[in-house]
């Protein structure tokens, strides 16, 4: 306890030296100049507001833009204050040269960023966890005719691009198309009209219109000749729904008539972008996961009941369970780890697995034996190989930018999608993993055919941007959804030759086998900025149908309506693998009438595998 | 001060008394009444922040005075800190300013007493009114910093966008300093609790952490009347060595901070005993610190850096310097 004396000494000392600053600052005549030694920092011109809102990730809260303009010298801050997860702040396309570039958060956080630019041109930013979400900055030098968008980009794979080459033109048209819910493909219009503003751009002392990109397609949806078996379930994660405030739905199809059964919307406190799904053995539940969430929602198959809505991690992405006894997992794509539950009506959680530090995992594949685990670390340019009796992990640098998903097919190899290509040599590409053996056998280039600057492609090797990569059930192909390009890619898996190249829609992105009536399979291909379910015939490798996923009968649906379309799941599951422990219960009343009569439309190659 | 030779130390406590009973003779300032006009509106960027359009005070002769000219001009985040002492009363008036927006914006301010009316709340939260402004509609508060009111407040938005919720978070927060009836606060001065004068305190540094950014202000005292200076993100914030300079620091938002400043070291609020001592504090949203420091006290000139001691928010550059000059 302090005395008076000692509390009179310091006071009085404290009274001798305050008079000479004082007289000091008196001395000066208190002119601001010399009295204020502080200095201010920077005042952000503009702001980007990233969100859980399609299309508007990065939002400025005055224009509705996912873009700013400002001049050379000013500042942008980005933050995280409406949106219910963990992002990265990751430059995707920056100018050469310009200072304090890249930007990037090496983690997932809610932290913003306040960045200064100095040079003019386009600054393109995205978010390593959900790489869709894109948000730009252009500055403009007040000086030059047309917007300022450089001479040249800088990619984060490392590639350096001429901003007139067809690879940026492409970069700045699915810019656009991404974040104006506008010039999605909506199939209830006669065409689709990308119509970009009348705006002037300078590339780098070229001057082009932004409307130059502009196209146009006609809209023709199409009914598959053949029907499929049983369902096909699909997240439209960007459908407004009525007095809900974050969106999506998952969507069930009915393969034997290709019409919408029901739109499924989780609580009421909404079921935010819900991104992939999984099934029990008997085909009860959907495990849905919120991938701009931190939740796991559990309904009922049939009937769309909510059993259960629990919290399982930040950015729970994908699910998917372990043939041999039916546990649950579930990759926290913006955590370091995969969530194990309990299958059933209320999952609970009894572990969870490393996938490796800053990882990420996305899209998770298990093998179809049940005895491993593959992790696509989006974070970490790595692959993670779990052995699922022992629980040891071993991560795989494969040097791929985001890789983000997996799958395992015969002979114990994945192919895993690599986003944003293998520098320095592949724009594109797809790592072959060796399970066992714990290692990267080789990059496939699935855009050699392409030549990034004029944009031509000669032969069927192009994918850039490749999404979520199934080996069919028969182990036979590859089919890649690339959102670049617009294409899907069917890999042999035999030469590891990229066999063809079909259009797909905007954004495509899921993409997931079902059985085809009467033998054979069909690819179902999902996609963010179209409302169509695409339809590729494994046997003709061709288009066979354009379902739309837009149910008019569901009026609680309010805005982007059928769009959204990410992750995919035909029941039965094609499998062979993972339909084998649901063909053990056929007859032993365990499983509804209607999955069994779905079981007994199998022929015997697809309930075998061939 | 050599010429006192043996007698130095009864000069000290002379000078200590004589400076105790000067003051004491003094009388305190006598409660005024402060009429304020605050306006919500816009930054050039689209962020939201308060701006002050007039203050006004009023003495108990019923004399007024005009403080406007001590504010700076424009919105600035943070908004305008407003300094009360024990015993004042505030009539604080919002106007909405907000461009193509109609929605409700209010003042909800923290530790002064106010009646349920004064709460700038909607009436789906206080059952009472929708205590908020409108375009064209102004709302005027009344705040009384009672007895015990003494300390840093936060004020901000509690009705735009989110009737529950509000924008604080998109910029419309700002200060309230209640100084204490007695003029004193007791600081670690020279390795001492000591009970400074708050007419010795030069400059004043408003820190907020939100997110990962520092938002400062500068109410420097050196300046006749006193003057407000935006200061923005991550500044640079300067004195000379040997000034009493005393920080605010106040969290908002969903972030929890660790505020640490090199070089120095303080006592927290309510601390009356060298052995409490600190140098960095946790603040959580809308939890403050307040401390007195003298500039560069044991250690000297030299820019001393402050930051989020948080590693994920160092990395997002949540840091600045107190630059202490000669």
């Amino acid at each position: 306890m302090k005395t008076n004396h000692e509390s009179l000494w310091a006071l009085a000392a404290a009274a001798l030296i305050l008079p000479s600053s004082s007289a000091l600052a008196a001395d000066k005549d208190a002119s601001s100049e010399e009295v204020i030694i502080s200095r201010a920092g920077v005042l952000p011109s503009a702001i980007l507001e990233m969100t859980d809102e399609p299309g508007k990730w990065f939002k400025d809260p005055k224009s509705g833009n996912s873009f700013v303009v400002v001049k050379p010298g000013e500042a942008v801050l980005i933050k995280m204050t409406e949106t219910n997860t963990d992002h990265t702040i990751t430059s995707l396309a920056w100018q050469p040269g310009a200072s304090k570039f890249p930007v990037d958060q090496e983690k997932p956080s809610n932290s913003s960023v306040t960045q200064t630019f100095d040079k003019p041109g386009l600054y393109v930013f995205t978010c390593k966890v959900h790489p869709y979400m894109l948000g730009a900055v252009i500055v403009d030098d007040p000086q030059t005719r047309g917007l300022d968008l450089g001479a040249e980009l800088q990619l984060v794979t490392g590639a350096k691009v001429p901003s007139t080459s067809d690879f940026a033109k492409k970069l700045l048209r699915t810019f656009f198309v991404t974040t104006t819910p506008a010039l999605w493909r909506d199939y209830r219009k006669p065409n689709w009209e990308v119509k970009l503003p009348e705006v002037e751009a300078n590339l780098g002392g070229k001057v082009i219109k932004l409307s130059d990109l502009n196209f146009s397609a006609p809209n023709a949806l199409l009914q598959p000749q053949t029907p499929g078996v049983g369902e096909v379930w699909v997240d439209t994660q960007f459908e407004g729904v009525s007095g809900k405030n974050k969106y999506g739905t998952a969507t069930q199809i009915d393969a034997s008539n290709w019409t919408i059964k029901q739109k499924v919307k989780g609580v009421d406190t909404n079921m935010n972008n819900p991104h992939n799904m999984w099934t029990d053995t008997a085909y009860r539940y959907i495990y849905q996961t919120e991938w701009f969430d931190k939740r796991l929602t559990t309904f009922d198959r049939a009937s769309g009941k909510v059993y259960n809505t629990q919290t399982v991690g930040q950015n729970p992405s994908h699910a998917m369970s372990n043939p041999l006894n039916g546990m649950l997992y579930v990759a926290l794509n913006g955590e370091d780890r995969v969530l194990k539950l309990t299958p059933g009506e209320y999952p609970n959680a009894v572990g969870s697995i490393n996938t490796g530090p800053h990882s990420g995992p996305h899209g998770h594949h298990i093998t179809d034996d049940g005895k491993y685990m593959i992790t696509p670390n989006a974070l970490a340019s790595s692959v993670s190989v779990v052995d699922l009796g022992s629980e040891q992990m071993t991560e795989i640098p494969t040097g791929g930018v985001i890789p983000i998903a997996a799958w395992s097919g015969m002979g114990h190899k994945a192919y895993i999608a690599n986003l944003l290509g293998t520098p320095p040599a592949m724009l594109s590409s797809l790592t072959l993993i060796d399970i066992e053996g714990k290692k990267k056998i080789k990059d496939i280039n699935i855009a050699e055919d392409y030549d990034p600057i004029s944009g031509t492609h000669k032969g069927e090797a192009y994918g850039l941007g490749p999404i979520q990569t199934p080996v069919s059930p028969d182990g036979k192909y590859v089919v890649t959804a690339n959102f670049l390009s617009t294409t899907i890619t069917i890999l042999d898996t035999k030469t590891n030759k990229v066999v063809k190249s079909l259009p797909c829609e905007p954004g495509c992105h899921g993409v997931n086998f079902g059985h085809k009536k009467g033998g054979g399979y069909y690819a179902y291909v999902a996609s963010k900025f179209a409302n169509d379910l695409l339809v590729v015939d494994m046997d003709k490798l061709d288009i066979a149908g354009r379902i739309l996923l837009v149910d008019p009968k569901d009026s609680q649906i309010t805005a982007n309506f059928g769009m959204g379309g990410q992750g995919v799941l035909p029941l039965p599951l094609a499998d062979p693998g993972m339909l084998a422990p649901t063909l053990k219960l056929a007859g032993t009343g365990k499983l509804t009438p209607e999955v069994e009569a779905w079981l007994q439309l199998l022929t015997k190659e697809q309930r075998i595998g061939s | 001060m050599f010429r006192l030779g043996s007698s130095l130390f009864l000069a000290f406590v002379w000078l200590a008394e004589s400076a105790m009973a000067q003051s004491a003779a003094k009388p305190p300032d006598a409660p005024v009444t402060h009429l304020i006009t605050l306006r919500a509106g816009t930054l050039p960027s689209g962020q939201m922040a308060y701006e002050m359009v007039s203050h006004k005070i009023r003495g108990p002769d019923g004399q007024e005075s005009d403080l406007t000219s001590r504010y700076a001009a424009g919105p600035t985040i943070p908004g305008p800190t407003l300094v009360l002492k024990e015993g004042d009363t505030a009539e604080v008036t919002l106007e909405h300013g907000i461009a193509n927006s109609a929605q409700p914006v209010s003042i909800h301010v923290h530790g002064v007493h106010y009646k349920i009316d004064s709460d700038g709340t909607m009436k789906v939260l206080n059952g009472v009114a929708d205590e908020a402004a409108f375009p064209g509609k102004p709302y005027t508060y009344k705040w009384n910093a009672a007895p015990g009111t003494a300390g840093t407040w936060m004020y901000h938005d509690h009705a735009f966008g989110s009737p529950m919720v509000g924008a604080e978070d998109k910029g419309l927060f700002g200060t309230l300093i209640v100084n204490p009836a007695s003029g004193k606060i007791p600081a670690l001065i020279d390795g001492k609790v000591t009970e400074v004068d708050l007419g010795d305190v030069k400059r004043e540094f408003i820190l907020w952490m939100h997110e990962t950014t520092f938002w400062g202000q500068e109410l420097n005292h050196i300046i006749k009347g006193g003057k407000e200076i935006p200061l923005w993100t991550n500044p640079t914030l300067g004195a000379r060595q040997g000034e009493l300079v005393r920080f605010h620091v106040i969290g908002i938002g969903t972030a929890i901070h660790t505020f640490h400043l090199h070089g120095h070291r303080w006592i927290e609020p309510g601390i009356t005993s060298a052995a409490g001592t600190s140098d960095t504090v946790n603040i959580g949203p809308i939890s403050r610190t307040s401390f007195i420091v003298k500039a560069g006290e044991g250690v000297g000139p030299g820019d001393w850096h402050y930051h989020c001691h948080v590693v994920q928010h160092m990395q997002s550059g949540m840091m600045g310097d107190f630059r202490v000059i000669e």
